[in-house]
């Protein structure tokens, strides 16, 4: 019953979900040029990562209950650092220039410490970082599932409402189809870099609590 | 020898006197049943006066355009003073119906935003998914209301694709204005990778206006609100806000045009231009470079104002997608290589036609589009000549 209303939500919501994960996920994967196929493992990526960001909040809703979890809505601190954190990665991902093999790459911190081209961790971080992130259907599920008595059932209750949702990101993957028009990526990773600016942006005001 | 060459091609395109006020004449009657919506001329002379010079000043540039075969030339002279007629047309109209230029929150709740093309690639999404135009306009009522604006967008983009941002765009003229100012590009050359921009903030503006519900280039990134209007500052949000909007004009629509010599805005910003780009693939015309007299000197790639041309396209005998139909690269040709075009037709023996039949609806859209506001720009000035103040 539990996971059956998790993934309804999930159903029911996740065309909101891709609006919020979207604009992380497009310019991205039309940046990086891929097929189908490694698209779709890269969406795996970052699903992996979503899921486990949904599953921590999922430890964290069981744990405070429904009256804390609604008082924690109201912190907008931690929401502002996580998206900081996500513009930093766009930004980077974005305006780096992946063909940018100079000596002086290794003195920098980001180009040194942060691959942007690991296929597997970055996408996986974008979407822990994402899984984090409240938007509307992700605060609906969270006070529900504050309401359950027992953490596997709030971890159940997410997990489903993760693989309903997941259903309206993986058609993603088909953008894959036009990764033999290589003026996408430079499209792919200049959006990458603005969306960062955006995600900037939204995560000062939110540090301010505007 | 490419002198010869540029000679008989400027003959080429040049018509007799006579035959160019014939071509003329389907002008003056479209544009004369146009202007005055079938209607008798006004009596007063404060309303007669600016619809007789607007009439003769759109109609004198058709029939110089005819008469010289320089489209580029006459194009922007009308492009240019309908921007400038618009800034004054539109902030005077603004201040007259509402008090000033600032939009309150008030205004937006009545639906009383006027609706502009800029915001079209940002209501397609939330309006296919939930039913909403995000925008605080009219959907028919008033002027500039959505329904006006979606279909007359909508029937040029069929006609003409990007041909919009050249001959159609009450702002495209502001930034050609500007770089018109200083003889030679201080910047000569501006990297590839930037022409690439305006599809990234395209992508932008399309996917965070679907999660925020509103259109968000119109919020934050629109440098023609600094000439049209700006919501009231009433928090550091806004006025945020305001401080980009003047930024971006004063950099993109003024310094950037003037120290490259092309429509920086628009070449590399203007998601509506990106948007149009993307559109010239549905209509019929197009600009083709004869790559047997092409003499590859690059003039066109150096003049394009749009960026639309580079090394790989002539190469190719075709402009980038971003081609806007402008007509300066088919002027600026010292060989007459580059010409106006029908998709399916040769390249070479069609120039003179294929010209005319773009011209038509391209100068017909210009005059539609500018015969109004030239006629309130005039309206205005007369106004403030006759009785010191420029509102009734």
């Amino acid at each position: 019953m539990i996971f059956f209303k998790g993934l309804m939500l999930g159903l029911a919501s996740g065309a909101v979900c891709v609006t919020y994960c979207a604009p992380l996920l497009v310019p991205y994967l039309l940046g990086r040029g891929q097929n189908v196929l490694k698209n779709l493992l890269t969406i795996l990526y970052f699903m992996g990562g979503r899921l486990t960001g949904y599953l921590m909040f999922a430890v964290i809703a069981w744990a405070v209950g429904l009256a804390a979890a609604s008082s924690m809505t109201n912190e907008r601190a931690v929401f502002g650092i996580i998206s900081i954190i996500l513009a930093g990665l766009m930004i980077v991902y974005g305006f780096k220039s992946s063909a940018d093999n100079c000596a002086g790459k290794k003195a920098n911190f980001f180009s040194g410490k942060l691959n942007v081209n690991n296929q597997t961790a970055f996408p996986a971080i974008l979407g822990f970082l994402t899984g984090l992130n409240l938007c509307p259907p992700f605060l609906l599920a969270f006070t529900e599932a504050a309401r359950t008595e027992a953490l596997w059932k709030s971890m159940l209750f997410f997990a489903a409402f993760f693989v309903g949702t997941s259903v309206y990101i993986i058609p993603l993957a088909m953008l894959g189809l036009t990764r033999r028009m290589e003026d996408l990526r430079y499209v792919g990773r200049l959006a990458a870099g603005v969306m960062g600016l955006y995600y900037l942006y939204s995560g000062i005001l939110s540090l301010k609590g505007v | 020898m490419a002198n010869n060459n540029r000679i008989d091609h400027k003959k080429q395109l040049r018509t007799g006197a006579v035959k160019a006020f014939l071509l003329t004449l389907p002008m003056l009657l479209l544009t004369g049943f146009m202007m005055s919506k079938g209607q008798p001329l006004p009596k007063e002379p404060i309303h007669l006066i600016p619809f007789i010079a607007a009439y003769l000043f759109i109609n004198g540039i058709f029939f110089a355009m005819i008469y010289t075969g320089r489209t580029n030339r006459y194009r922007t002279i009308l492009f240019v003073t309908y921007a400038a007629c618009f800034v004054l047309f539109f902030i005077t109209n603004l201040i007259e119906v509402r008090g000033s230029m600032v939009l309150t929150q008030k205004d937006m709740v009545q639906g009383r935003t006027p609706f502009c093309h800029m915001v079209i690639p940002m209501v397609i999404i939330p309006a296919a998914l939930t039913k909403t135009i995000i925008f605080p306009g009219s959907m028919l009522e008033g002027f500039a209301s959505i329904g006006t604006m979606l279909v007359l967008w909508f029937g040029v983009t069929l006609a003409l694709g990007r041909g919009w941002c050249s001959w159609g765009c009450f702002f495209g003229g502001m930034d050609e204005g500007f770089s018109k100012i200083g003889k030679n590009p201080v910047i000569k050359s501006i990297g590839k990778k930037w022409t690439y921009l305006p599809f990234a903030i395209l992508l932008v503006i399309v996917l965070t206006s679907a999660n925020a519900m509103y259109p968000t280039y119109c919020a934050w990134l629109c440098p023609f609100k600094a000439v049209t209007e700006f919501a009231e500052i009433t928090s550091a949000k806004v006025l945020l806000q305001t401080v980009i909007f003047f930024s971006l004009f004063a950099g993109l629509v003024v310094v950037m045009p003037i120290l490259t010599k092309r429509r920086t805005q628009c070449g590399l910003f203007c998601p509506m231009g990106a948007m149009q780009s993307l559109t010239n693939k549905l209509n019929v015309f197009d600009i083709r470079i004869d790559t047997n007299n092409c003499s590859q000197c690059r003039l066109c790639v150096k003049s394009c104002p749009v960026f639309a041309l580079d090394e790989e396209s002539v190469r190719k005998g075709t402009t980038c997608i971003t081609c806007s139909k402008c007509g300066k690269c088919v002027e600026v040709c010292p060989n007459g290589a580059v010409s106006f075009h029908i998709k399916g037709t040769d390249v070479s023996g069609n120039e003179r036609k294929a010209r005319l039949m773009f011209i038509y609806p391209a100068f017909f859209l210009l005059a539609i589009m500018g015969s109004s506001v030239i006629i309130g720009a005039i309206y205005r000035v007369l106004l403030l000549m006759t009785t010191g103040s420029m509102f009734k």
